[in-house]
């Protein structure tokens, strides 16, 4: 974390105390049990994690009727894979795809707090709540991603999404040029969580 | 308007740096702080009347009152703007989580205080045990199943293509208006099928009664006006009808 989160030496070792503190106090007292967080933090470890996000959008890159229901239809799309259960879950519920084309580049925002689709993407990354990320996105998403390495030409319309109702977005990257022929667990390594925010592009083909 | 609900489009921080933290968690403790916050999701008797109607009864949990993102998002948005950004992410959840658990007496503030001293003295002290499977599995449910606020057919306000201008409701502890949108005019884009409730009431900010909810598209001279970057493109909000008055005619008022 850079200065700007710089805090006094026992800040993180206080906050450990204290979250500790609470969850020994929650299990003594009957409301959960000494596994409930650690079956909370598995799930988002081996299946809910960016890998289904990258299987979507990989499958999306070679089966054009199925990138068509994913634009209109999201959720029947993504019930069409073979993925955990609970793709429309806990920030899954109504799930919603805004995909780039050519001319066109999405850019997910929540300016108010961190709505994120947790079943495709995870849990949000540091970055995505950051205050400063949230305040300039909104505004100038084109500085903001060319900082972030997104250079974009004048005929390139970007557009943002300030989630703040009941959809959870994410993006679906244009496929790298180069890739003719790959399949699509190759293609799904060259995407990214930042690619599915809008914030990176899908790793160049090698 | 409280600053923590007018971040986006804030001012004077172009050039800020920053700081593409791409890791979930910074510290081993915030993962504990998420996984107690998705549990109380997971067991909140709001979940009673949810769609999936999930069996409260049969979970041998003590949890017997109401959390949700509304409760979280309140903790943080309520507080004193200045203090808002001293704290990281997840600390604000840490603060927010053990307020909460103090006032509907989970425990008290001088249990949490000797336990955090006790952990603070020793920090590798085991967690105690308690088996429940019936616990863990209700939260798994949950976080497999969800908790959609769709519920039942609307009627509309407003259709594809109307001018709206989004109102300025009065500052509650929490808000699901962005800020910067307050009094600008877009064009309904999208009108959602069905309505949709939200977890509380927000008082007179309006939420809380299932609603039509749009997407509304803002062209971005209308947001920023001459701070608009070079060569921009349009913002998409998702809004909550309460949030929403007719704009049909340009009559320069806002």
């Amino acid at each position: 974390m850079s200065e700007l989160f710089a805090y006094p030496d026992d800040r993180e070792e206080a906050s450990a105390a204290q979250v500790k503190a609470l969850e020994a106090l929650l299990i003594e007292k009957g409301v959960i049990t000494g596994s409930t967080v650690d079956k909370v933090l598995g799930y988002f470890e081996s299946e809910m994690t960016p890998l289904n996000g990258k299987k979507i959008v990989a499958r999306a890159w070679v089966d054009p009727e199925f990138a068509r229901l994913l634009a209109t239809d999201t959720p029947k799309a993504i019930a069409q894979l073979d993925l955990p259960e609970g793709m429309a879950g806990a920030e899954g519920e109504h799930i919603a795809a805004v995909v780039n084309e050519p001319g066109v580049h999405n850019l997910v925002i929540c300016s108010l707090c961190s709505c994120f689709p947790w079943p495709v993407l995870g849990l949000p990354p540091y970055w995505y709540k950051d205050p400063v990320f949230r305040a300039r996105a909104a505004r100038e998403p084109r500085v903001v991603l060319a900082e972030l390495g997104v250079e974009l030409d004048d005929d390139t319309e970007v557009r943002v999404w300030d989630s703040s109702g009941h959809s959870r977005w994410f993006v679906v990257p244009a496929r790298p040029s180069g890739t003719e022929g790959w399949s699509e667990e190759q293609l799904a390594e060259l995407v990214t969580t930042e690619s599915m925010i809008g914030v990176a592009l899908p790793g160049p083909a090698a | 308007m409280k600053l923590q609900h007018g971040l986006g489009g804030l001012e004077g921080l172009e050039g800020f740096p920053l700081d593409y933290e791409k890791r979930v968690f910074v510290e081993d403790w915030e993962k504990r702080i998420f996984g107690i916050h998705a549990a109380m999701m997971g067991l909140s008797a709001s979940l009673r009347d949810s769609v999936p109607g999930y069996d409260l009864d049969a979970v041998p949990t003590t949890f017997n009152t109401t959390w949700t993102w509304a409760h979280l998002r309140s903790g943080a948005e309520a507080m004193h703007p200045f203090e808002y950004f001293k704290f990281r992410y997840y600390e604000k959840w840490l603060g927010g989580i053990s307020a909460y658990l103090v006032e509907q007496g989970y425990l008290t503030q001088e249990e949490l205080d000797a336990a955090t001293e006790r952990f603070r003295e020793q920090p590798q002290a085991q967690l105690p045990d308690r088996d429940a499977e019936a616990v863990d599995e209700q939260v798994l449910d949950y976080l497999r199943r969800g908790d959609t606020p769709r519920r039942g057919p609307a009627t509309p306000a407003f259709a594809v293509g109307d001018e709206v201008v989004v109102r300025n409701p009065p500052a509650t502890e929490h808000t699901r208006l962005p800020g910067y949108l307050r009094g600008h005019r877009g064009r309904v884009e999208r009108v959602f099928e069905g309505n949709y409730s939200y977890f509380v009431s927000t008082g007179g900010d309006g939420l809380g009664q299932p609603m039509s909810v749009y997407i509304v598209r803002f062209e971005p001279d209308e947001l920023w006006g001459e701070e608009t970057e070079r060569a921009a493109g349009p913002l998409y909000a998702e809004l909550y009808e309460t949030y929403l008055s007719a704009g049909s005619t340009r009559d320069g008022n806002r």
